[in-house]
């Protein structure tokens, strides 16, 4: 068979269904990948599926200018998540134990005593990320994790290019304070969200 | 201003687990239920699109005689809110995908449509795209559909075999060559 762009493919999709298959077998790998990273193994197992079963249904409002879905993958798989905060901050949590216990001092090198060890610091990023408001998380993640550009983060999440920029300036700022070496007081906020997230 | 991002980089799962198993199983497996989803979907779908441009209408001398062998042999679906059963004659709606057709008493009084098995004659085919065409034959076959041309893969791109229901009308059975590929997950 020829090559196809996506658009085609999802084209070609509207009337027989069955060629949505050729979409799901050039990205489920990278969107399994990234719901792992996000919610781990068992629970993306079910999330891919969801993932693929929404972009079916909404091929149709799929913006056929785009040559390429991966974008528009990524999109529904970030709101899917969406409905899935707990495990999302388990995860998280799972993740930076991980961190802190592989960091050895060494890996710090410019660690001064009101520089926070990494046991410390660790949890606390990944309680600042948890507790992020969805869209900067998104934002985020599809940025730092997936490494995805601007324009495509726009393209995921249905937002202007501006909107990406201020989410992500806004993200960092938080991260910025909630893992601030000193100020007790910043982890009043984390706090509360983490509370809010495990409720 | 970067170094913010760096420890979320550093946080990313699998740079600390780089063998955080990804297992092909799973993909292969979401698939499959995919692609169930899919078809059933747009078998919902069609079902919702009642009135096809064209449908058109066939006349047997014994119209619940072939109500029962098209729904058994071939898998059509009767429509039996739309069924009318008429003292001068039942007609009924069977559709298949997103097709319909009507089939109703043959005769002068049934807009003079006769069966072939009355004209001794067939004058149209009907042809119709399924979903696993193999099944499909099989399903006819095993039904007592009478064949009479083989399943073969034709150079326009389709998969078909051609059948007789019991009164001689002739049916056309067929998929995409390239549906087939997908379903299958095979390449040409």
């Amino acid at each position: 068979m020829e090559p196809s762009s996506d658009s085609e493919i999802i084209e070609r999709s509207l009337a027989e269904p069955a060629a949505f298959a050729s979409l799901y077998d050039r990205h489920a790998a990278v969107v399994y990948r990234f719901l792992v990273r996000r919610i781990g193994p068992s629970a993306a197992d079910g999330l891919l599926g969801e993932t693929f079963r929404i972009a079916f249904e909404r091929r149709a409002s799929f913006d056929r200018e785009h040559e390429s879905a991966r974008p528009w993958l990524y999109g529904i798989a970030s709101r899917v998540l969406a409905h899935h905060r707990r495990s999302e901050a388990r995860r998280l949590r799972a993740t930076a134990a991980l961190a802190a216990s592989r960091e050895t001092p060494l890996d710090l090198p410019q660690r001064t005593a009101a520089s926070l060890d990494a046991r410390e610091l660790w949890p606390r990023v990944a309680d600042a990320i948890a507790g992020l408001p969805a869209g900067e998380r998104d934002a985020l993640l599809l940025h730092v994790w997936e490494d995805l550009p601007y324009e495509e983060i726009a393209a995921a999440l249905g937002i202007p290019i501006g909107t990406v920029r201020s989410r992500l300036n806004r993200a960092r700022r938080r991260l910025r304070e909630l893992t601030a070496p000193s100020g007790e007081e910043t982890l009043t906020p984390s706090a509360a969200r983490r509370g809010k997230i495990e409720s | 201003m970067s170094d913010d991002f760096d420890r979320l980089r550093r946080l990313r799962p699998d740079r600390l687990q780089p063998h955080d198993p990804m297992d092909p199983k799973v993909l292969t497996e979401e698939k499959e239920r995919l692609m169930s989803a899919i078809e059933q979907s747009a078998g919902a779908v069609h079902a919702t699109s009642r009135t096809p441009s064209i449908y058109p209408r066939l006349a047997y001398r014994d119209v619940m005689a072939a109500l029962e062998f098209l729904t058994r042999a071939f898998g059509f679906r009767e429509r039996r809110e739309a069924r009318l059963e008429h003292p001068a004659g039942t007609l009924a709606w069977l559709e298949v995908g997103d097709g319909v057709v009507m089939i109703g008493e043959s005769g002068p009084d049934h807009h003079d449509l006769y069966s072939p098995a009355e004209v001794g004659r067939t004058t149209g085919m009907v042809n119709v795209y399924v979903h696993d065409v193999d099944a499909h034959h099989a399903r006819a076959v095993a039904e007592g559909a009478r064949v009479v041309m083989g399943l073969e893969d034709m150079f326009w791109g389709d998969r078909r075999y051609e059948a007789l229901d019991p009164e001689g009308h002739r049916w056309h059975f067929g998929e995409r060559l390239a549906d087939i590929e997908l379903r299958s997950g095979r390449r040409r």
